[in-house]
């Protein structure tokens, strides 16, 4: 029985335990490095354990040092086994992956001249719609008997004081048919007047509404949204528009639906502007055809001209948007990393993944600070290079480590061998990696050939949706949002999980998540800043899955397919970082099972789930080789 | 009939149903009172002593006996006297806290001074409505630790 002697002893035959040699294949990923524990016995290798920290550095070069030397530890400590027992380190073929993500919003909603607040406050006070002329508080005094007006209250003015001025201009004959204040006063108001009016609150910018003009003050019943003031038609007949002024507030309309109160003011030059806004077009190169497409186009069309020009040799962005500058910047973070080896290469972008997605933008000119959902496309891009300086590394590590490091395998052909010892599995076989930069696949055929595909767009790419699509602005929280299931709390000592079961604490929750939606993560539970409800943000964290990594799982299938056609994979076995999401494997699952496909979550060794697999594989393939 | 307790007679003490406020002194009584209005949650304002004020008709609320009491405390007392286990107090010197019966005596829901009367009276209401807490109005001008 042939064995790969250690560098170090050189001993004889199999003697007392801790003379057993021992192989430790490490996967460097990009952002977790994986280590795959054995003991090398006459029947193949004994797997022992295996250990995973974070990558150091971008993934191929000399910075991933530290990471390996922590994973060879832990997986070694871990088994209570010594360093000088190992005969080798195996050390993938890791070539950088480095990706980039944009967005550009491709709409906006401009009001020229104030001439709506559509904001929902929490209180609006009274019910039914009110018109009249705009009046400031302080002018109520000045108007005559039987004129409609609109009272605007600003800032400082008392509630009781409103009421009874109110109350007092309508005893003379004023008919004060409704009102904006802006204090959250609305309902101290209205609680103070003889007879209820419609009242908008918490109107902020108050000074800005301009004053002696025709307006519109709706409140609807608690439970029902606006009718008059969201429909086009409302609009015209109250203020006796023809059909192409219609046309101009029709975006007014269309703005204020789903509101409890609205307030529009119809100001002679004001209108409300829905406007595309230039985003710069996108040049994709293949290897055939070079064709330019405009991003506000919008994802589906920049997919279909990706398709066109397939395969992708490159792609530019235009100068000066937001998309040429995260292709410049994707490139030049490779060249950085490549540029302490002696080759040069040159860095092309390998795939383009564009999504359709919204963001909730301030509205320009409003007045209550209110938000328009406008529309975006979010692209990813990636570079991956032919070969990482990989020598380099491995020299590092062998000083460091102290042992024999073996570089080898191409990390699909790795990926593959791991991934069939996962029971119940057999070629031709299917790899889908769904990792942080990049979705990746690898096709196993009955022959043993290997082809693989790198797609950009992962799990940052959805973290990036989430953050934006509920407009947080914080990368954690989307990151929690990703990974956990939502609940709200619903009193201080209970919350109710987004699948309806209840789940108590014994120490009361904190105050700011009262009545919150909460993301319960692996540090607790965190409050999710945000109006929209549990059923909305749950629908964004699915949309986001689905956008990203249903698209790229059968895009990338495809794309190794033989012919591509789904039908001759057989077996499908997802591994990677976000199969260990709670809902994607069950997403790709059923999108691929109308194909025939047994598709699952890997689980390596019948252990390891889909974590390990590139590590095992090299293990895997190291003694077979040997043997 | 022995072992069955009515209790009508305890309920119909305690109803209807309000947010109790408990107060030592009179600053920030009215913007607290308004936070509760405009929400729209019934309130019942009582004295320190948690006598209600109105019943009393004095309109004087600063009983000696309030004049060392907490509004921590007040509020505590006020919340486990409310049949919406939401309580609030006001101190003599018109610090505001409001509280949760069902939260330890020592850790109130929010507590401020008289400026943000108004504000706490808000969020006294939305702990009843199921509404999450409003965001402060400006920066803390003063934050009590208390956990």
């Amino acid at each position: 029985m042939p064995r790969r002697s250690s560098s170090t002893s050189g001993s004889g035959w199999p003697t007392p335990v801790d003379a057993v040699t021992l192989l430790v294949g490490v996967d460097i990923g990009n952002s977790t490095t994986e280590a795959c524990l054995a003991e090398l016995g006459p029947d193949g290798p004994r797997y022992l354990g295996g250990a995973l920290a974070p990558t150091s550095g971008v993934k191929g070069t000399a910075e991933n040092v530290p990471g390996v030397v922590k994973v060879v530890q832990e997986a070694l400590s871990a088994t209570g086994s010594a360093q000088h027992e190992v005969a080798a380190v195996l050390v993938n073929e890791a070539t950088p992956v480095i990706s980039g993500l944009a967005m550009e919003t491709i709409t906006e909603t401009v009001i020229t001249e104030s001439t709506m607040i559509g904001h929902n406050p929490d209180t609006p006070a009274g019910a039914g719609l009110g018109t009249g002329t705009t009046v400031a508080f302080t002018e109520l005094g000045s108007c005559g008997p039987g004129e409609h007006v609109i009272c605007v209250v600003g800032a400082g003015v008392d509630f009781e004081d409103a009421a009874v001025g109110i109350a007092a201009a309508r005893d003379r004959g004023v008919e004060v048919t409704g009102a904006v204040v802006q204090a959250d006063d609305a309902n101290l108001i209205v609680n103070r007047l003889p007879a209820p009016i419609p009242v908008v609150d918490e109107v902020t910018l108050i000074g800005k509404v301009p004053l002696g003009m025709p307006a519109a003050v709706e409140v609807a019943e608690p439970g029902r949204t606006v009718r008059t003031l969201s429909n086009s038609y409302g609009l015209a007949t109250l203020f006796d528009l023809d059909p192409d002024q219609t046309r101009l507030v029709a975006p007014v309309a269309r703005a204020l639906v789903g509101n409890r109160s609205a307030v529009v003011v119809r100001t002679p030059s004001g209108d409300i502007a829905d406007r595309r806004i230039p985003a710069g077009t996108l040049t994709l190169i293949g290897e055939h055809a070079r064709l330019s497409v405009g991003v506000d186009a919008g994802a589906d069309e920049i997919m279909a001209t990706l398709r066109r020009v397939a395969p992708l040799a490159d792609a530019t962005g235009e100068a000066g948007t937001h998309v040429g500058g995260m292709l410049a910047t994707v490139r030049d973070a490779m060249a950085d990393t490549l540029s302490d080896t002696a080759e040069e290469q040159d860095v092309h972008i390998q795939d383009v993944l564009a999504v359709d997605t919204f963001v909730p933008q301030l509205v320009t000119g409003a007045l209550a600070g209110e938000f328009a959902l406008e529309n975006a496309v979010a692209l990813a891009a990636m570079v991956r290079t032919s070969r990482a300086p990989m020598e380099a590394l491995a020299d590092q590590l062998r000083s460091a480590l102290d042992v024999d490091v073996h570089v080898g395998g191409v990390e699909a052909d790795m990926a593959v061998l791991g991934a069939l010892t996962t029971p119940g599995t057999e070629r031709p076989l299917a790899v889908l990696d769904l990792g942080g930069g990049s979705t990746d696949a690898a096709l196993a055929t009955g022959h043993g050939e290997v082809r693989s595909v790198h797609l950009a767009g992962a799990g940052d790419l959805v973290t990036k949706l989430i953050d934006s699509e509920l407009g947080l602005d914080n990368r954690e929280v989307a990151e929690d949002i990703k990974k956990s299931p939502l609940a709200k709390a619903e009193s201080f000592f209970h919350v109710r999980m987004e699948d309806g079961t209840a789940r108590f604490f014994d120490e009361p929750l904190p105050a700011e998540a009262f009545a919150r939606v909460v993301v319960l993560g692996e540090e607790g539970m965190r409050p999710v800043p945000t109006r929209y409800s549990l059923e909305q943000v749950r629908q964004v964290r699915r949309s986001a899955k689905h956008k990203v990594f249903v698209v790229n799982a059968l895009r990338a299938l495809e794309r190794v397919a033989p012919g591509g056609n789904l039908r001759e994979i057989g077996f499908v076995v997802v591994l990677g970082g976000s199969a260990l999401d709670f809902e994607i494997p069950d997403m790709i699952a059923e999108a691929v099972a109308g194909a025939g496909i047994v598709c699952g979550t890997g689980n390596v060794r019948g252990c390891e789930g889909p974590r390990n697999a590139v590590a095992t594989g090299l293990v895997d393939d190291h003694t077979g080789r040997a043997r | 009939m022995s072992g069955i307790v009515d209790r009508r007679v305890e309920l119909d003490r305690r109803s209807p149903p309000t947010v109790v406020v408990r107060c030592a002194g009179e600053r920030g009584v009215r913007e607290l009172l308004a936070g509760i209005e405009e929400e729209g949650v019934p309130v019942r304002l009582a004295g320190a002593d948690g006598r209600d004020l109105e019943a009393r008709g004095d309109g004087e609320s600063g009983t000696a006996a309030g004049v060392n009491t907490t509004a921590v405390e007040l509020a505590h007392a006020a919340a486990r006297a409310s049949p919406l286990d939401v309580g609030v107090g006001v101190d003599a010197e018109g610090r505001v806290c409001v509280h949760h019966a069902k939260r330890p005596a020592d850790r109130p829901v929010v507590t401020a001074d008289s400026t943000r009367a108004r504000w706490c009276g808000h969020n006294a209401a939305r702990l009843v409505v199921g509404l999450p807490l409003k965001e402060p109005p400006d920066e803390m001008e003063e934050t009590w630790s208390h956990h």
